[in-house]
């Protein structure tokens, strides 16, 4: 037993691995310790002096933050003595606060509005006009930075420190005139910046993207994964189902794969789900007119002409953003139940697939290369993959081709280019969700599909981890279906009647 | 389940014993209401009743009617677009959006603020719940219109009508943000404020 130690935490024996941390016990053992400068990515400041508690045998109280548990030590979280300090803990911190919550983006999320609910509730004794500091400082193109509302935790300076080593923040002035900046007129630049918004405790830093969109509140939180790129962050979006729109993504804490951060890009992936960029109803060509049908007619006439030309004569073109499930659900239909063939990956021209930045970030920008490449090693027949030779693709003539397109637009610029390649099929069959595909020309119908914060499943990372899906919301299409409900429908006997 | 059988109280046979007593209140009320008629229509007594709508009949101000936006000094609406008064109207028929105003002194603005009036249930919680006295209740209670598009009030229209007659002003300070909130005067500035005759 020489490696944990077992201490006391109200009335209970606690054991934890040596070294270990008061806080992070007490974190271990869901017992709250109210703080603002202690985060469990970031190193030990012990600046706010407001996670105190009560040490048997100490003179005063200590911080839980950089206090190492050690054994036999008997800790107390909610003696008088601590609510006390968390009391002046906190009016010490609102001394110099504006109190501007109605226009402040964190009400709701904010640490000195919890802490004061849970702990504070005491009338102001402050008599002093407040101190005023520059309010809405431009600190670069995602930043908005607030000094008034900073209480000068730190934790953005350790951020930019310890994470992504820019140390581009710095605490500049003394006493009650300190205040966060960055040195001279210089911006933050990196693709990490949104975690500062996410780690600021109070509304000092807010998103330049989500600024004014939303109050906190009204949204709603569904965890999944980025499909930004193949590194597969976990993350949670955020969204109104009442208006189908998505507002932001957090990351979630995840020690294997992204541990608490995520970067900008990944936040821009919920972008292309909103209702005014998706297509919402399957259309067809008919008679050389764009019109809009039910899914089912749309699928029929694939079937339709799937049995007209063969299996031999039809090719699946498969991009990587499709969940293991799914993919599962399209090869078994097309390739085993109705033997095609020839299956070409859709994963772009890129060729610094392998790039890494250091942090979260790899240049591979499919989210589930390898759980497309597993679902692919099962199967038989001809896989291509298709970077350049789309044209020889179409230079071999497959009569039908089955389009499962990539989701997140910025990450496929090629999509639209490679659109324009397919032209000459006799009938090519979008399954997208994307509306600004129904500008191609040579399509003969377009599917709806369901984005990824829609759908429950898996995809496979550049380890070959699992990364679940795990929630989904309702589609902010209508009609839209995962891959998995458009093949069911596909694979139900056809209607005698034709819609 | 079992059945329990209670006793039924005897019957009163007595229909006019038993009917005594609403008769009796029925007959005071009816002279009340006739004693009022006559002396009002003798013009003994003065009437309430108002032939509208030829003749206005005012409500007070703490009536609860048509919805108004209070202004800034400049004439630029109060609201600041904290979604408050949306968040707590039962109805869900307040609608904002909100924008980057181009003055760092007032940061956060509405760019659409809209009240389903259709929706309104006239409860207040709107007024109640604004921390800045942007959005009140006024004595507008004549509310008619023809087309559903004109039942959704606009920001324009909430802060503007003509009936406001150029608009009433926030009693709450603009500068809230950069004062101290809740600031209780000193003894010594309290002192002066008392010497020069303005408390």
């Amino acid at each position: 037993m020489a490696d944990t130690v077992t201490f006391r935490l109200n009335d209970k024996n606690v054991t934890v691995p040596k070294g270990w941390t008061v806080m992070q016990a007490a974190k271990q053992e869901k017992v709250d310790i109210p703080h603002f400068c202690w985060h469990p990515g970031l190193s030990v400041a012990g600046v706010c002096r407001f996670c105190m508690v009560h040490v048997q045998g100490a003179r005063k109280l200590e911080i839980a933050c950089n206090l190492q548990a050690t054994e036999g030590m008997v800790v107390r979280t909610d003696t008088p003595e601590v609510k006390e300090a968390h009391k002046w803990g906190l009016e010490f911190h609102l001394i110099n606060h504006p109190l501007d919550c109605p226009v402040c983006d964190q009400a709701g999320e904010c640490g000195l509005q919890d802490f004061y609910m849970e702990v504070g509730k005491y009338p102001s004794q402050m008599t002093r006009p407040k101190v005023l500091k520059p309010k809405a400082v431009d600190l670069g193109p995602r930043l908005i930075l607030d000094t008034e509302r900073c209480i000068l935790c730190s934790r953005c300076v350790r951020f930019e420190e310890e994470v992504t080593k820019t140390n581009a923040l710095g605490i500049f002035d003394r006493g009650d005139r300190a205040i966060i900046g960055t040195y001279g007129e210089e911006k933050i630049a990196h693709n990490y910046q949104e975690n500062l918004v996410d780690i600021c405790p109070v509304g000092a830093f807010t998103s330049k993207k989500f600024r004014f969109k939303q109050r906190v509140w009204f949204l709603q939180e569904k965890s999944t994964i980025c499909p930004g790129c193949s590194t597969g962050c976990k993350i949670q979006v955020h969204a109104r189902t009442d208006r189908r729109t998505y507002y932001r993504v957090k990351p979630q804490t995840d020690e294997a794969v992204n541990g608490f951060w995520m970067c900008d890009k990944g936040r821009d992936t919920i972008t292309h789900l909103n209702r005014e960029s998706r297509l919402p109803q399957a259309q067809m060509m008919i008679e050389g007119k764009k019109q809009t049908v039910p899914v089912p007619q749309a699928l029929n006439s694939l079937q339709r002409a799937i049995a007209a030309a063969g299996a031999q004569h039809t090719a699946l073109l498969v991009s990587a953003h499709y969940t293991v499930e799914e993919y599962q659900a399209f090869f078994d239909y097309f390739c085993t139940q109705l033997g095609v063939k020839t299956i070409y990956q859709w994963r772009g021209d890129k060729e610094d697939r392998d790039a890494f930045d250091g942090i979260l970030w790899r240049g591979d920008e499919n989210p589930n290369t390898a759980g497309l490449l597993a679902s692919l090693s099962q199967i038989q027949g001809r896989k291509v993959e298709a970077r350049n030779e789309l044209v020889a693709c179409v230079a071999q003539d497959p009569k039908v081709l089955i389009a499962l397109c990539p989701e997140v637009p910025f990450t496929s610029t090629w999509f639209q280019g490679d659109l324009a390649k397919l032209e000459g099929i006799s009938h090519v069959s979008l399954w997208t969700c994307r509306y600004e595909a129904t500008e191609a020309a040579g399509i003969t119908s377009w599917i709806p599909m369901k984005g990824f914060a829609e759908k429950t499943g898996h995809f496979l990372n550049y380890q070959g981890a699992k990364r679940e899906l795990e929630e989904a919301f309702p589609s902010a299409a209508a009609s839209a279906l995962s891959v998995v409900e458009a093949v069911q429908q596909l694979a139900l006997p056809q209607p005698s009647v034709t819609l | 389940m079992a059945i329990i059988r209670v006793p039924r109280p005897p019957r009163d046979t007595n229909v006019f014993a038993a009917a005594w007593g609403y008769t009796t209140t029925i007959c005071t009320g009816l002279t009340l209401t006739l004693t009022i008629f006559f002396r009002q229509l003798l013009k003994r007594e003065k009437s309430e009743t108002v032939e509208w709508p030829e003749q206005p009949a005012t409500y007070g101000e703490r009536f609860k009617g048509k919805h108004f936006l209070t202004k800034r000094e400049d004439g630029q609406v109060r609201c600041t677009a904290c979604f408050l008064c949306a968040t707590a109207c039962p109805a869900q028929c307040i609608h904002i959006e909100a924008g980057q105003h181009p003055s760092n002194e007032i940061e956060k603005f509405p760019v659409r603020f809209e009240i389903d009036i259709l929706r309104c249930v006239f409860c207040g919680y709107c007024e109640e719940a604004c921390p800045v006295d942007a959005i009140r209740l006024g004595p507008e209670y004549a509310i008619v219109d023809t087309s559903e598009k004109k039942w959704v009030y606009t920001k324009d229209y909430l802060a503007d009508r003509p009936a406001l007659q150029g608009g009433i002003h926030s009693i709450k300070p603009e500068n809230e943000k950069h004062t101290s909130i809740g600031h209780e005067p000193t003894a010594g500035e309290r002192k002066s404020q008392a010497h020069h005759g303005h408390s």
